[in-house]
């Protein structure tokens, strides 16, 4: 009993470390945010889809004093402004999407800094799959362990294959697009060459009926 | 024994959770953009991109993006020049931050679509066969799940390419209508010049000799 207590509390600081070694490397991307002007991203996502991210100022090295706030800004296809925050250094939001398009998350420096070098944000981005809350799902269903795995893989193969479904009915459409291009260049040629061979007939008769009348033929 | 396989359990789970991240982002492309990515030691970097849309007319000439991978200490890991599409991976040799650095050298603004995606598992066989705290069936999950990833983000590469092609599509469907009716406006207007000239050379010949 002692060497097994013993045991697990060894093992705890060694996780502990592990958990905060791997938490500090996220599946991130960090932005070179310019000392003027903006810096924006944005991804195109289909309706109800759930998108939560996460950013924040990355403390650089080279400058240890200068933090500057930014500002954050998201908006949704139609111009609607989902999200906006000003002087902070970090921020998270999450919306669903009601209409499919191009999302936008802009950043910029907060103009009370007049900063004159750029400064880096991380912004984690998640959408669909990679946004769901597995923490309440486990609590609501009772999962855990291997089973609460498995269920998370099932909800990856799900969202690949709608992804390929999706995918699929975007063939579909630049197929049909295709093929009706196709058959307007064939068409268009065709009558390319019926308006150049019925102008130069019209051309034809009319100067024949020109010389006929100057009584030249 | 049972507490080590839920501590192991727990950090299959968060290693697992954290690795999800598939980063598909789009940048508008002026002149020169960069993003960084955090990487560990021995993951498999895989990073793609596609350049969706050019803001311009001169699509088909000129087009593309140079991309410079460089590591944490500068040194430079890949080096793409003018490509339109393209899928790499390399092995994080050092942990830090890897730059992708784009450049444009066309005048117009063009919008790339980007992704990154660092694998643990791809090398998991030689790292870790001699490490004796992870039981094989978590194991296996772990491989599973970055596997899938994988695939997801080959999907996200395939919907990019769709995109580029769809616009590449319309474009061209538009152009077709654009030179039929310029086309045939072009042949009308020189035929219409033809007869004009012939009409005003001949008059002055008649003219000239007192018709």
């Amino acid at each position: 009993m002692a060497t097994r207590v013993k045991a697990r509390s060894e093992l705890i600081p060694y996780l502990v470390f592990i958990i905060y070694v791997i938490t500090s490397f996220g599946g991130a991307v960090w932005l070179e945010v310019p000392s003027t002007g903006t810096k924006c991203v944005s991804e195109d996502i289909k309706q109800n889809v759930v998108v939560i991210a996460d950013f924040s100022v990355v403390n650089d090295d080279s400058n240890p004093h200068n933090t500057f706030n930014i500002a954050a800004r998201v908006t949704s296809p139609y111009g609607n402004n989902l999200y906006h925050q000003e002087n902070v250094t970090h921020g998270q939001f999450a919306f669903t999407t009601t209409e499919a398009g191009n999302y936008l998350a802009c950043f910029w420096i907060d103009e009370s800094h007049k900063a004159t070098t750029g400064v880096s944000v991380s912004l984690d981005w998640r959408t669909g799959i990679a946004a769901k809350d597995w923490e309440s799902v486990a609590r609501k269903e009772k999962l855990e362990g291997v089973e609460l795995e498995l269920r998370k893989l099932e909800g990856a193969i799900d969202a690949i294959h709608q992804n390929l479904i999706y995918l699929k009915s975007r063939e579909a459409d630049m197929r049909e697009v295709s093929e009706i291009t196709n058959g307007r260049v064939a068409w268009y040629s065709i009558m390319s060459i019926g308006v150049c061979i019925a102008v130069s007939v019209m051309q034809v008769f009319h100067l024949k009926r020109y010389f006929r009348k100057k009584k030249l033929i | 024994m049972v507490e080590q396989i839920a501590v192991v359990a727990v950090i299959v789970m968060v290693l697992s959770e954290i690795m999800g991240g598939v980063v598909g982002l789009r940048i508008m492309l002026e002149k020169q953009e960069c993003l960084s990515h955090k990487a560990d030691h021995g993951a498999t970097v895989r990073a793609s991109f596609v350049v969706v849309k050019v803001h311009g007319w001169r699509q088909s000439m000129s087009s593309g993006a140079d991309l410079v991978v460089t590591g944490p200490s500068g040194e430079q890991i890949r080096d793409f020049r003018d490509k339109t599409s393209e899928m790499f991976e390399f092995v994080a040799n050092k942990e830090g931050v890897y730059r992708f650095c784009f450049t444009n050298k066309s005048p117009f603004y063009e919008t790339i679509d980007f992704d990154v995606h660092s694998s643990y598992f791809f090398h998991f066989d030689q790292e870790h066969a001699k490490d004796e705290h992870f039981k094989p069936l978590l194991e296996s999950i772990a491989k599973l799940r970055d596997a899938l990833y994988n695939i997801q983000y080959e999907q996200h590469w395939l919907g990019a390419q769709t995109s580029r092609q769809a616009i590449v599509n319309e474009k061209m469907g538009k152009r077709a209508i654009y030179k039929a009716v310029f086309e045939s406006a072009a042949l009308v207007s020189a035929s219409g010049l033809q007869v004009y000239l012939l009409r005003r050379l001949f008059n002055r010949r008649l003219e000239m000799s007192g018709f």
